[in-house]
This record gives C-alpha cells, structure tokens and sequence, in this order.
C-alpha cells in the first residue's frame, strides 16, 4: 500500500510540475453549443455556418494575442437537458464563449446554468453570446451581466413591423393576433396590443395555440374570417407559419400578413404565389445596404456556397461585434478574461450595411437595424428558386427601432 | 456468489475511482449514464419482472424531476430537504403519481395497458406547457443546490460521488427486492397473473405496488437529473424518452439483472460521443436498435450467455479464432456502413449541391472525408466500402461456417462445407 | 353558422385523412398483433417519393406509383425483418419498427435535407369548389375526402365480398385454422403489411401537396393516428373510421370554443372561485385542442377498452 501511495505521490507532482510550466498563451477557444441534430437541425446548422465564416475572417486577420481562435462544436441533441451536458463539456474543454442561438427555451438553460457556473467559478468565468434566442425574459428577468444578445426581441420585431406596414399602406384598421402558446409567442401578442395606438389599429382578436402540433389550421383561418380582420400579424415559425399561410390561402382569406419569419428557407418555395404581398421584419436585406451589402453577399456566397439567409446576418453581425470587443480586449497573463471582453463587449460598436449596430449596457440587447420587407417579383435577390423574394420598403436605424430596456432586469455587475 | 459478489464490489471501486481517472466533462457524461442505468433498472422492474410493457416511464421521470425542483426551490430556496436527500422528494413524487396511474393502468393488461400508460404520459406532456406554475414555461424551472453538510456541491466531482452513492444504494434496493417474497410474486405477474388470481392474491393490487414502485425509482432518477443539471423542463415528458428507456433496456437485455443499466449506460455514451462527430448519429443509433433487435434478442448482455454456453461445450482453443473473427467481421461492417453514410450524407448535403450547380457541367467536385479528399466519379471511392462490405461478408460465412462445424461436433473444415453436413443439425 | 359548417366540414375532411393513415395500423395490428411505429413514416415516404416523382412522371402517375413503392418497401419490412423477430416476442416487433421509424426519417434527412421541399397541388387542381359567405373551400380537400372514402369502400368490399378478403378475414381471427385449412398465412401477412404501407403512403402523397412536406412529417402524424386506432378498436376498420372522424371534428370544433372550466363554473355561480385556482380552470378549450384526443385515448381505455367498435377487452 505504501508503495502504491509513493509511486502515486511521485507521478502526480511530476504531472504537476509539467503543469507548472509557464504557458504559452491560451488560444481563445468559442464554443458553439447547438441544434445540430434532430427535428429542429435545419437552424442550428445555420448558426454553425455564419458563425464559421467569422471565425475564419477573425484567424484570417491574426487571431487573438497571437493565435487563432479555435471554435469548438456541440450538438445539443434538441433540448435544455442535452445543452446543460454539453455546457459542463464545453466548461471541462476551457471554452470561454458560448455561442447559440435556435432555440429560446435551451437559451434560458444556458444563461442559467452559466450564471451559476461563474458564481462557483471566479476566474474562470464563461459568456454567453446569444445569437437568436429572442424571448424578453433573457433581457427582462433573467437579465445576467454575462448574457448578450445580438438578435431582436418581441417588441423590437412588432414596432418594426407596424411602422413598414402602415408605410406601405398594408396595415388595416382590424389585426388579427395568432402566435404560438410559450414565451416568443406571448410576447409577440403583447407587443402587438402594446402597439395599437402607434399603429392605428385595434386587435381584434388574439390566439395563442400549441407549438408544432397542429396541422390542420382551417378552424383558425375560419376564425379569422369571422372576425373580419383584414390584416393578420403573427410570430409563428417554420411548419406553423407556412400551414396557416396555405390554410388561408385554400379559404380564400383576403388579409394581409405580416410575419417575423417568412425568410425562413423553404418557405417562399412551399407557399408559392400565396406568399406574394405579404410582409416579413428581418435584420438583413441586401437590396436595402447598397454596395457593401452586395460584397457581403458575394463573399457569404463564395465561402459558403449560398446567400445569407434567415438568421445568418444577424449572425455574422453579431460575431463581428464579438471580434470587435475582442480586439480591444488585452491579454491578462497570457489569457483572455471573461470580464474584460463582457466590458469591451458592452461598449461594442460597429458598422454593418444596414446601419451602426451597438450594445445596449443596461440590458445587453444589442440595438440593431431593422429592415421590413414586402414578398414581390420585383427583388433583386430571388429567393429558394422561386421567381419571388424580399423587396425592402423600410429600413429602421438601430435608434429608430429600439425599444427601452425592460424594467424587470436588475443586472449584477461584478465588482 | 462469492465471485459476484467481488465483482461488484471492484465495478463499485472502480466507479468511485473515476473522477481521478476522467476529465470533468467525461466525467459528467458518467453522471448522466448512472442517472439512465437507474431509470432503465427501475423500468426493467415492471417491464422485464412484472411483465407490463409501459410506453410512458418517462411521465414519473418526470414528476420526480419537477417535485424536485420545487423542493430546492421551497423555503424562499434554502430546499424543504438537505440537498442530499433531495433525490427523497422526487421518490416520493414518482411514487405518488405511480400509484394513482398505476391503479388506473393494471386495471388492463398487455397491449391496453401500454396504452393507457402512453396516453397518460401523453396528456401529461401535452398539458404541461399550459400549467405554467408548476412545469415552468418552455425553460423550465431552474434552481441551484445549496451547500450542506460542509460541501457546497459546487464541483462535478461532488455532484458524481452524491448520484454515485444513490444509484448504488438505489440498484442495491432494487437487488434486494427480487430477493424478497415479494420480488417473486412479481415475477409471478408475469409468468401467470390469472393463476395467481386463484392463489388468492390480489392481483390489481400487487401490480399497483409493483407500478408503483417502479415509478418511485424513476421518480428518483429524475430527482437525481435535477440535482445534476440545476433545472427541470417540460421536454422530459417527451415520448422520445419514455421509448429511450424501452430500448436502453432491451438493448442491455431484460434476463439479466445488470443489463438494463449496461444497456442504458452504453447508450447514453453512445449519444453523448458520436453525436458530436457526426450529424447523422440518429441514423447509426437507429442501425445499431434494428442490429441488437434482430440478431441479439436477448441483448448485449445476452451475449454473455451465449459465450457462456459455448465455453461449457467447446475447448477456448477452438473458440477463440471464432471470436476473434466475428469481432473483426463487426468491424469492417461498420466502417463500411460509417463510410457509406458520411460519404452519401456528403454527396447530399445542401454545400454540396450548391457546389455542384457553381461548377456545373464539369465533373462533380470532391468531397473532404477523414482528412482525405474523395471523388465521387472515380470508382476508388465507391471501391472502399464494396471491399469493406465484402471482407465482412465473407468473415460472416467463415463465422457461420466454424459454428455449424462445432455444433456438429467436427474440426471446422478449411475449405466449403461438403453437401452433407448442411443436412445434419446439432 | 358558417363558421360551425366550415369546422365541421374542415373536422371530417381531416378525420378523412387520419382513417387513410390507420386504416392500414388497425388492419395490421388485428392480424399480426404488431404495433407498427414505422405507419406514420410509411405516410412521409409516400409523400417524398410522390414529390420526387411530380418532377419525373407529373402529379397523377407520381401519385398512384409512390402507393406502390411503399408497399414494396413495407413488404420487404415484413418479411426481411419482422419475420425474423416475430417469435421473439411483441415487445421486439415494437422496437424493431421503432427503430426502422428512426431509420427511414434520417435517411430521408440524409437525402432531401432539412427544410420542407416544395411539393405542392399542381395547378389545375388548385381552385376553390365552392364558397360560403366570405370564405372558399378549396377543391383538393374535398379530392382529399373522396379518395379517403373510396378507399375505405374498396376495403370494406374486398375484406367483405371477395375471396381473398375472406381469407384475410379468417387469418385475423384464427390464423392457425386458416393455415390448417391450406392458406398461405405468412403471405398473406405480408401482403396486409404491404397494402396497409401502400395506404398510408397513398395519404402521404395526396396529403403531402396540400400540408406540408418535411421531415418531420411522421413525428407530427404518429402520435394521433396511435389514438385513432385505439379509439377505434383494435382490428376494426369501421372503428378507425369512425375514430377518426370523432376525433377531426372534435379538433377542429374546439379550436372554435373559447370557454374554460372557469366559464363552466361560472353558469353556476362559482366562477370567480373558479378563476381564483388558475391552472387547469382557465385554460381555454381552443387551446387545448390537441390535448383533447389523448384525454378522449384515455377515457375509451378505462371504460371501453376495446375501443368504440372493437371487441371488448
């Protein structure tokens, strides 16, 4: 036994004096914790292609102190109890930047459980930088100092939305209000009522139904009918809006529709004409940013075979301004330190095609341009290999389309 | 008995060894593996020894896990329990529900009481996003594990020696229960349900105790997920997870006591490892139920008895060039299928048929594949897994063949069988 | 009142709609015991071949050869693979097509990706038959309803009327005796297996221009044609119709009803108490409207298990 605790002794401070080596500086290593499998894959698989295309821009440029940044990948498997595991991975593997962004309910995992991780951890602390999750709660209660979103939220989407609508002469006078029954959707209905008098409208009537269970929408569509709505506004995504849009198209329904997720890829392929007139709020339309949208454009499509779509802009964006803060981070001791880059990421400022795009410090929403645009076959970029894409009729400055900071965050800064 | 006896006791030491010996973040995959060993055990209590197949388990998982969750979050967040005894309330959870499920569900059997098991699991899972207050909302409920004891549960390490201490104690209980009377009227459940009718017990009721039992450990399992991960989500209502536990367990095999949890704990690791190599690992798992369904019934474990067998009959000597052929046989089958897949998920995959429409008219450009570059039109390409595939074929017959040698008792022939022998069997 | 005939109209048409997917589950399930959980993928392979035959051979060939392909496809299932399992037991059959459910819904990720893909009603079939009021009904679905509906006929009349349905008949209810008597049981096996794919697949072929096509189609299906058949009665084909139509019209016309239990108090005067619990007493009805089917799953299997129109367990 004796001998066992000798030689254990002998090996274990020979390890640590091999560990006590001075290092070499640490590479930044950014860990992309997704969708990659499953039902829901189709986004997370996105996020991983524009979150790659910035990553190779940052190397390309020299990295960070010296050294490339490494991004590291994990598949999430579709659910809050697989990114939890693969939180803890990515923590044992010395990630420091937490990236993801398809899914609101494994986003309030996530800044959970890194909240709680740096508390245990000082010194080790991780960030987690949230690409799509876009329910109020992650900037509104569970507002945390090491969360920053670079997507939209409800009401940054809504004001849009109202405001190119009513530009355009698309808004009616009755919104009807269908979303999908958990947090996005309650905040997309919210926001629709709170913006009734900026609008010029009232609502009708608002419905909340199950998510991803319905595949019949015909009962909803004659419930449209029937309360003589002539515009429809709702946050519903992928199957959910494209069988409500078909619904309404097989009834004859003649509202207007103003969505946050039309671009989805594959919908304008499946709706066909019936999509035509209808309206979407995205963070990206390179018809509206000139020259440098278009570069951006051929650069996305030439690295990565096709155009930036959906939530891919917002993406690239977002991790430019990550690269931003990160350049202007310094090296403590060799490696980066989690609360100097959150403090240069919540001054972060940078200029995109749409418009100058920068952090909010109180809440860390990021403000962001918002582009509302129409469905036509006069767009310059076709989209899916329909005739059809997104004709941009307004564009909002990142001013011009924020909405204040939620009341309910009391962030808990360090130190 | 001895013999089993040292041998759990060195799997237990070497299961209490393991923090030295892996990385945090394997470390918590272990975690996770012993919390889905429970579950497939408690599981494999109604489903391989009482004989009631139930689509639903995952529904006391479940109700354990959100009972848990409300007690660390009870008392202004101090925990109605000491954080390690937290795993008690999701028991007493699970065994609730159980018992009022149950008695609705045993009052059928066989193929009703599956589905009144899924549909209740169902109802569940479809009312749980309304019932804000007690599911949470879409992300759930979480809640942090307060220091007791003078740990304060802070590291993984602490977190892996608490779920390693209840899932030893728990499978230790469950052990001991096959042991008592009781533990054998259960599997009287199975083997004859009418006859013991007639011996006087009360059957509706001992299948409810058996249920919920059963549910009492699912119940602490999901205790156990929740002191792991800090947070319970409506999701684990899913009916993926109910199915998960089925399969855990008859991959692992339902004849042996261990095999549910070696089942689960495989696959468990299975997902947790290949899921980040590669995205079509839902396709392999798939591959590898259909494999173990077909040409393993009893399992994996099931495999042990069937070496076992051979080993009483035949000299090791004989065996083991049989072995070592199948082993290499396994092998080359699945690094052709691992080929075939990634190649054709490659060929397919949207890059590259947007590729191919840039260089339209050329040939087709080459795909990246295990650090090598590969054309698709070249017949090397397509050449790798037809000789992969064939090799193991061919193993497979000469496996086949020494097998029917032994059974008719004869030195395996080195060349084809003569006619004859195919008529004899063992 | 328009409203309530549109619901009723849209509730039958989709009930119409589930009996084509179950239809082929109940008759399976009565003769070989097997709950097939690759049904519903049967469903989404008939839509994908039909769209990848649209391209190819227009809506009507694409349409009749996907059926054909899939019930190929589904007696190559029997008899490669649940033969061998069959006499390890139910529990095994169940797995294996879990498994193969598995199987076929990442291979069709593998080959068309994971976005929907655009199949849709070809155009000269994409009009409005007739309107009520303000709102249209649109031509398919009603092409949808009638192919539903001569397919259960065609069942029935075989299954009732001809030889070889006497023989299907007879190997559901005594398959020993029928093989004693000469039958060739395992195939007609086989052939039930294949033609109850085929069905399914020709629901997903029709169904799949007018809903959507993706890859998540079984996922979506599987859980509510599982209650159909057990509404319905195991084995029982006038069950799964009848199931069917119960549960698309009760769907459909809870959508309508905003009320909750609350409200339900309310008529008796307690409905502020009501309100107070929260919970379960003021969830609307319209939004529990795919929770009703498994709550209807549940009551049939406590109090009728042998569902509606099956025999009694």
């Amino acid at each position: 036994m004796n001998k066992l605790n000798l030689s254990a002794i002998t090996v274990a401070s020979a390890l640590g004096a091999f560990c006590a080596m001075p290092a070499s500086a640490a590479p930044v290593k950014i860990g992309l914790v997704e969708t990659l499998s499953g039902p829901q894959a189709s986004s997370g698989q996105a996020y991983r292609t524009a979150v790659r295309y910035v990553v190779d821009q940052i190397n390309a440029a020299g990295g960070w102190n010296g050294e490339p940044v490494e991004l590291l990948e994990y598949d999430n498997q579709g659910g809050p109890a697989g990114a939890a595991d693969k939180l803890k991975a990515a923590a044992a593997d010395g990630v420091q930047i937490v990236v993801q962004g398809a899914s609101s309910a494994i986003g309030g995992q996530i800044t959970e459980d890194i909240r709680k991780h740096n508390l245990r951890n000082p010194g080790k602390e991780m960030v987690y930088i949230n690409m799509g999750a876009e329910a109020l709660e992650l900037t509104g209660e569970k507002c945390n100092f090491y969360h920053f979103r670079f997507a939209g939220n409800a009401q940054v989407r809504t004001k849009a939305l109202v405001e190119g609508m009513k530009k355009a002469g698309a808004l009616g006078g009755k919104v009807y209000s269908i979303n999908q029954n958990y947090s996005w959707g309650q905040d997309m209905q919210q926001a629709i009522i709170d913006n009734q008098k900026a609008g010029g409208y009232t609502v009708v009537e608002k419905t909340l139904h199950d998510v991803n269970k319905i595949q019949d929408f015909s009962p909803y569509v004659a419930k449209i009918a029937a309360s003589g709505a002539d515009t429809v506004i709702t946050g519903n995504w992928s199957n959910d809006l494209l069988l409500l849009m078909k619904a309404s198209k097989a009834a004859g329904l003649k509202a207007r529709y103003g969505t946050v997720y039309l671009d989805q890829p594959g919908n304008l392929a499946n709706a066909g004409d019936l999509a035509e007139g209808n309206f979407v709020v995205h963070t990206f339309n390179a018809e509206a940013g000139g020259p440098d949208a278009e570069q951006f454009v051929q650069d996305y499509q030439a690295k990565t075979g096709h155009m930036p779509v959906f939530i891919e802009p917002q993406t690239v964006y977002g991790m430019k301004m990550v690269a931003d803060a990160l350049k202007r981070t310094q090296p403590a001791n060799g490696a980066l330190s989690v609360n100097a880059l959150a403090q240069a990421l919540e001054t972060a400022r940078i200029q995109t095609p749409m418009g100058e795009m920068s952090m909010r410090a109180a809440d860390h929403q990021a403000q962001l341009p918002m582009v509302v645009s129409a469905v036509s076959h006069d767009a310059r970029h076709k989209v899916d290999g329909t005739g059809m894409g997104f004709k941009p009729v307004l564009l909002l400055t990142a001013q011009q389309a924020s909405t204040p900071a939620q009341a309910s965050c009391k962030m808990k800064r360090p130190g | 008995m001895r013999k089993t006896l040292i041998t759990c006791v060195a799997g237990a030491a070497l299961l209490a060894a393991l923090p030295f010996l892996l990385s945090q973040g394997l470390l918590n995959a272990a975690i996770q593996m012993l919390i889905a060993a429970l579950f497939a055990s408690a599981y494999n209590l109604l489903c391989g020894q009482a004989g009631m197949l139930s689509f639903g388990h995952a529904a006391y998982f479940g109700v354990g896990a959100f009972a848990t969750v409300h007690a660390m979050n009870a008392v202004g967040g101090a925990g109605l329990l000491p954080t390690p005894l937290m795993p008690l309330a999701g028991a007493l959870g699970g065994l609730v529900f159980g018992a009022i499920a149950g008695w609705f569900a045993t009052q059928r059997s066989g193929t009703y009481f599956a589905m009144i098991t899924l549909a209740i699991a169902e109802l569940v899972h479809s009312l749980a996003p309304h019932l804000k207050g007690v599911f949470g909302g879409e992300a759930g409920i979480s809640t942090m594990r307060m220091p007791t004891w003078g740990y304060d549960f802070g590291s993984t390490t602490q977190v892996y020696y608490l779920t390693l201490a209840w899932v030893l104690t728990a499978m230790a209980l469950l052990y001991l229960y096959t042991r008592t009377p009781l533990g054998r009227l259960t599997l009287g459940l199975r083997e004859n349900s009418h006859r013991l009718k007639f011996l006087g017990y009360n059957v509706h009721g001992l299948s409810t105790l058996v249920f919920a039992i059963s549910a009492m450990f699912s119940g602490m399992a999901g205790g156990l997920q929740v002191l792991s991960n800090e947070s319970a989500n409506y999701v684990v209502f899913d009916p993926s997870l109910s199915a998960a536990a089925v399969l855990n367990t008859y991959i692992g095999g339902v004849q042996v006591f261990l095999g549910p949890a070696f089942g689960a704990a495989l696959m468990t690791f299975f997902g947790y490892a290949i899921s980040d190599l590669t995205r079509s690992w839902l396709l392999y798992q798939g591959i590898l139920f259909v494999l173990v369904m077909m040409f393993l019934p009893t399992g994996l474990t099931g495999l042990i008895a069937i070496t076992g067998r051979l080993r009483e009959r035949h000299a090791p000597a004989r065996l083991m060039p049989l072995f070592v052929l199948a082993a290499a046989c396994a092998v080359l089958a699945g690094a052709g299928t691992v080929f075939t897949i990634e190649l054709l998920q490659r060929l397919f995959s949207q890059e590259y048929r947007a590729l191919m429409q840039a260089g339209a008219g050329g040939p087709w450009p080459a795909v990246a594949l295990f650090d090598r570059s590969w054309q698709p039109g070249s017949p090397a390409t397509w050449g790798v897994p037809l000789l992969l595939f064939g090799a193991a074929a061919l193993l497979y017959w000469r496996c086949r063949q020494i097998l029917n040698a032994l059974a008719d008792g004869e030195p395996a022939p080195s060349g084809p069988a003569p006619a004859q022998h195919s008529e004899e069997s063992a | 009142m328009e409203q309530l005939l549109f619901s009723l109209m849209n509730g039958v048409i989709y009930g119409l709609l589930l009996f084509m997917v179950s239809a082929g589950l109940t008759l399976i399930f009565g003769m070989m015991g097997v709950l097939n959980f690759a049904h519903a993928s049967f469903y989404m392979l008939g839509a994908y071949f039909a769209y990848t035959l649209q391209g190819v051979a227009g809506f009507w060939p694409a349409v009749i050869a996907a059926p054909l392909l899939v019930g190929l496809i589904g007696v190559a299932v029997e008899r490669c693979f649940l033969r061998r399992v069959h006499r390890h037991g139910h529990a095994h059959e169940l797995l294996l097509t879990f498994g193969l459910s598995f199987i076929i819904a990442e291979s069709i990720k593998l080959f068309y990706g994971n976005y929907p893909v655009d199949y849709r009603v070809p155009a000269p079939l994409d009009f409005s038959a007739f309107s009520i009021g303000s709102t249209q009904y649109p031509f398919y679905r009603l092409l949808m309803g009638g192919i539903a509906i001569a397919m259960f006929i065609a069942i029935y009349l075989m299954l009732t009327r001809t030889r070889v349905g006497i023989v299907v008949r007879s190997a559901i209810h005594r398959p020993s005796m029928a093989e004693a008597l000469g039958h060739n049981v395992p195939l007609v096996f086989m052939g039930v297996f294949g033609v109850g794919a085929a069905l399914a697949g020709l629901a997903g072929a029709v169904a799949g221009a007018f809903y959507t096509t993706n890859p998540n189609m079984a996922l979506e299906l599987g859980v509510m044609v599982f209650v159909v058949v057990v509404v319905g009665g195991l084995g029982s084909l006038a069950g799964a119709m009848l199931a069917s139509l119960l549960i698309g019209i009760i769907t459909s016309l809870a959508v309508t009803v905003d009320a909750s239990l609350a409200d339900l108090f309310a008529l008796f005067g307690a409905g502020e108490w009501a309100r107070g619990i929260g919970g379960l007493m003021t969830l609307n009805l319209s939004s529990l409207a795919a929770t009703l089917p498994f709550a209807l799953m549940l009551l049939v299997l406590l109090v009728r298990p042998g569902g509606l129109l099956g025999e009694n367990g």
